[in-house]
């Protein structure tokens, strides 16, 4: 999604994208290691929760508290996640403090001290933060309902469980860290105001090591389950529901994007007029399209009172099935409108667009044009929509619940 | 960038900062109401209002405006605060006109009694839904106890009692008392064009009735009380601490935003490297927020129940080591750094922008840009900060937890 793409690509094949952006200051980028929960080895789940911490305590000829004053006194912003298939960090900062920053995580991703002291206080934190989750179920819904909907290990909890956190040692994550951060699948992703000739020397000064190295192919397994209930005394039910659909690179996936979008794109679609505005069931609701390289689901969130649990779920259900009936000419529009105007409106910020190039990217090999997808989404229509939601009709929903009563799914 | 002002005969004031060049223009009804404007009779009817101008007016009903908005392609919404309403829409430029258009005709709704009706099961949901975020619930209880009398401390939401016992005809009466001209400011950042902007708000907001509105002001020093709160389906104690600060119209905010930051941003600071670093606690963070006419330093703390007390004598180790031994010029320049990066990221975008610009005026009636907020936050001193630290007492804080 861009006007301009500067792309470069290191002997090692790590590969360097960049879009300018005239009308800002800032400047953000970001690196995507290939060392997702669904990539690593089993048994480690929750490693890469570990990992965003610990390469952050001390590297290059800086301690922890070096290192971190030296991040601060750049005002950077650090955004580090871990997601299915990649770990990512990178910040957003003022453009003039780029050079400098670059040179930080050089250090903190090719030379991390990873000392065993601060790997016990990362991984005590780690393991505070899948505790923690207990008391936001509506974020455990979620991680749960990816967990049981995508074979594994695509699912894999990103924050990981206990038992496997606390079975890790510095030793067995040192040795994840070293065979994850493969440069040679290594993307970096600057955005904003830069000057990417100057970038490109920089990153190729300090990232040219190491050889090709080859992804080892992560193996699909089964599925696990229909219906999840947890029983939790809180005073509302966490409802997540996930159907199949098509993945980013299928040829239906802007009939997908539109299908949802009328489901549950803005203020009046299926969704929130059915379930919150006609039967007042809910103050959230909400799907969207989640998809991964080799996967994808409409994913959809719902938190009501006990009561009104079950009436909820047939009620999300029936308005997802009904959705191949019939959709009208209005509905197309409007999800049509909103989908452009949100792309445009995302490529006003200089983070957005570092990670949208990085993942356009992974999931296509090349970074699509703002162009492209405009058209692409223009050339949907009533009857492109709901040729696909018939040929692809919603089968199983894998459905997972928190709270103090259960729901039956039919 | 180019600032423009207009007031309208019923002291409706519009306000609106250009920028060409922008992809997008957002749009902002900034009303000065909220919780603290509300009696216990009717505690949360601010919020649930919010709500209630989505349901539609004598011409349109609640799906139709949604369908509206949609039609525009809007990122649209509202929030409610202890003292203020914000209803905002982010478009691409083409639609500006439409979406403006259509909040002004919804600043005058029907509140129609079959809408109020439905819509009190989803307040009711909400609140629900918060009373399963102990990190939030936690805040607002801690607020109600430090503002203890001062009506700060009422809660938005509300609660399942007061919102069951409100009454449509109590919401139409606030309604008519609160979203008065001089009550509201109408403005605009972004793409725009401000000519067409003002005839519209003429054309439509003009026959809006004039009337004052006013708030009576007032510093709360806080009660300094400290409770906890037992609920054993928690995993984690979740602790907020509040203490005073100065307001939003006070020209020491800046830095008391820079000694929040040294404290307890999420990473970097004081609450960072002895609490978060250490693993006593997965997350410690404090903010300063400046409200009218009075301010706040709040922090919210989680952590196990065995790391309770250590937790505590360390916060009130570094509250100490503040009132002893101060700040350094190096935390300042860090701080500094922070802030001016945000504040930059930020006011790239027109919905950055518009957030300050609005609220800018609600508390200043003035327009700021955003090199003076640069230069006012490189102003700041050391001693500046340290003459903060003596005046108001991190340390003296109202407690609230809620745990296991």
């Amino acid at each position: 999604m861009t006007e301009r793409l500067d792309k470069h690509i290191l002997k090692n094949g790590m590969v360097l994208l960049g879009e300018p952006m005239e009308a800002v200051r800032s400047v953000a980028f970001g690196f995507m290691l290939p060392g997702g929960a669904a990539r690593l080895p089993d048994g480690c789940c929750g490693a890469g929760s570990i990992i965003t911490d610990w390469i952050f305590r001390g590297a290059g000829d800086r301690n922890s508290r070096k290192l971190g004053d030296a991040l601060d006194g750049l005002g950077l912003h650090r955004a580090s996640s871990v997601g299915s298939s990649h770990i990512g960090v990178g910040a957003a900062l003022e453009n003039e403090n780029l050079s400098q920053a670059l040179d930080l995580y050089a250090d903190i991703i090719l030379e991390p001290h990873l000392k065993d002291d601060q790997f016990e206080l990362a991984k005590q934190l780690a393991i505070d933060s899948v505790h923690a989750l207990d008391d936001d179920p509506r974020h455990k819904v979620m991680l749960k309902l990816r967990e049981k909907f995508y074979p594994s290990p695509l699912g894999r909890s990103t924050l990981g469980n206990i038992d496997e956190l606390t079975a890790l040692t510095a030793k067995s994550t040192k040795a994840i860290i070293k065979d994850k951060f493969n440069l040679s699948e290594t993307t970096f992703a600057v955005a904003g105001k830069y000057d990417f000739d100057a970038v490109a020397t920089q990153v190729e000064s300090l990232f040219e090591t190491g050889r090709k190295k080859a992804l080892e192919p992560v193996t699909l397994g089964a599925k696990a389950g229909k219906y999840t209930h947890i029983d939790s005394d809180g005073a509302q039910v966490h409802i997540g529901l996930m159907t199949e659909t098509v993945k980013p690179t299928d040829e239906d996936y802007y009939n997908a994007m539109v299908g949802v979008s009328v489901l549950s794109g803005g203020m009046s679609t299926r969704l929130f007029t059915e379930v919150r505005e006609k039967r007042g069931l809910c103050y959230a609701i909400g799907a969207r399209y989640h998809g991964l390289k080799d996967a994808a689901g409409i994913m959809c969130y719902a938190g009501t009172t006990p009561e009104n649990g079950q009436e909820t779920v047939d009620c999300v259900i029936g308005e997802f099935n009904r959705l191949s009936e019939g959709i009208s000419e209005e509905e197309i529009q409007r999800a049509k409108v909103g989908l452009k105007s949100s792309l445009i409106m995302q490529s006003e910020s200089s983070s957005s667009r570092a990670g949208g190039i990085a993942s356009d990217y992974y999931m296509f090999g090349r970074v699509r044009s703002l162009d492209e997808i405009k058209s692409k989404v223009e050339a949907t229509s009533v009857d492109s929509v709901l040729g696909f939601l018939r040929d692809n009709k919603f089968k199983d929903f894998t459905v997972v619940t928190i709270g103090p009563k259960e729901v039956k799914v039919k | 960038m180019e600032f423009k002002q207009h007031k309208l005969a019923n002291d409706l004031s519009l306000i609106g900062e250009v920028n060409k060049s922008a992809k997008s223009a957002a749009v902002g009804v900034f009303v000065k109401t909220g919780a603290r404007d509300e009696s216990e009779q009717i505690n949360g009817v601010s919020h649930f209002l919010e709500h209630m101008l989505f349901k539609g007016t004598e011409r349109l009903s609640a799906l139709q405006v949604n369908e509206a908005f949609d039609r525009t392609g809007a990122d649209f919404n509202a929030a409610t605060s202890e003292e203020n309403t914000f209803f905002y829409a982010r478009v691409l430029p083409e639609y500006l006109v439409e979406v403006t258009k259509l909040w002004i005709e919804l600043m005058r709704p029907s509140l129609r009694d079959d809408d109020f009706d439905i819509e009190k099961n989803v307040i009711k949901e909400e609140i629900a839904m918060y009373k399963d975020l102990p990190s939030f619930d936690v805040m607002d209880r801690c607020r109600s106890l430090h503002f203890d009398s001062h009506p700060c401390g009422n809660s938005v939401l509300g609660s399942e009692d007061s919102i069951t016992n409100l009454t449509a005809e109590q919401m139409r009466d606030y309604f008519a008392k609160r979203y008065a001209p001089n009550n509201m400011v109408l403005a605009c950042a972004g793409n725009f064009d401000w000519g067409q902007i003002c005839s519209i708000a003429e054309e439509t907001c003009g026959n809006w009735q004039k009337q004052d509105v006013v708030r009576e002001l007032g510093h709360c020093p806080g009660s300094k009380k400290k409770e906890r709160i037992e609920k054993p389906n928690l995993a984690r104690e979740h602790i907020c601490l509040m203490s005073a600060g100065v307001s939003a119209q006070d020209p020491r905010r800046f830095a008391a935003s820079l000694l929040g930051t040294i404290v307890g941003d999420d990473v970097g600071s004081r609450f960072f490297w002895e609490l978060v670093d250490k693993a006593l606690a997965e997350a410690a963070v404090m903010q300063f927020g400046a409200m009218d006419g009075t301010g706040v330093f709040h922090s919210y703390i989680r952590c196990s129940s065995e790391n309770v007390a250590k937790v505590l004598e360390v916060v009130k180790d570094i509250f100490g080591g503040l009132s002893s031994g101060g700040i350094t010029k190096d935390d300042l320049r860090k701080a500094k750094n922070k802030i001016l990066s945000s504040l930059v990221i930020k006011n790239e975008l027109p919905m950055g922008r518009l957030l300050d610009l609005g609220f800018n005026w609600i508390y200043l009636e003035q327009y700021r840009t955003v090199e003076e907020d640069i230069e006012a936050i490189k102003a700041v001193t050391v001693d500046y900060v340290h003459s903060l630290i003596e005046q108001f007492e991190l340390g003296d804080f109202t407690q609230l937890s809620i745990g296991p």
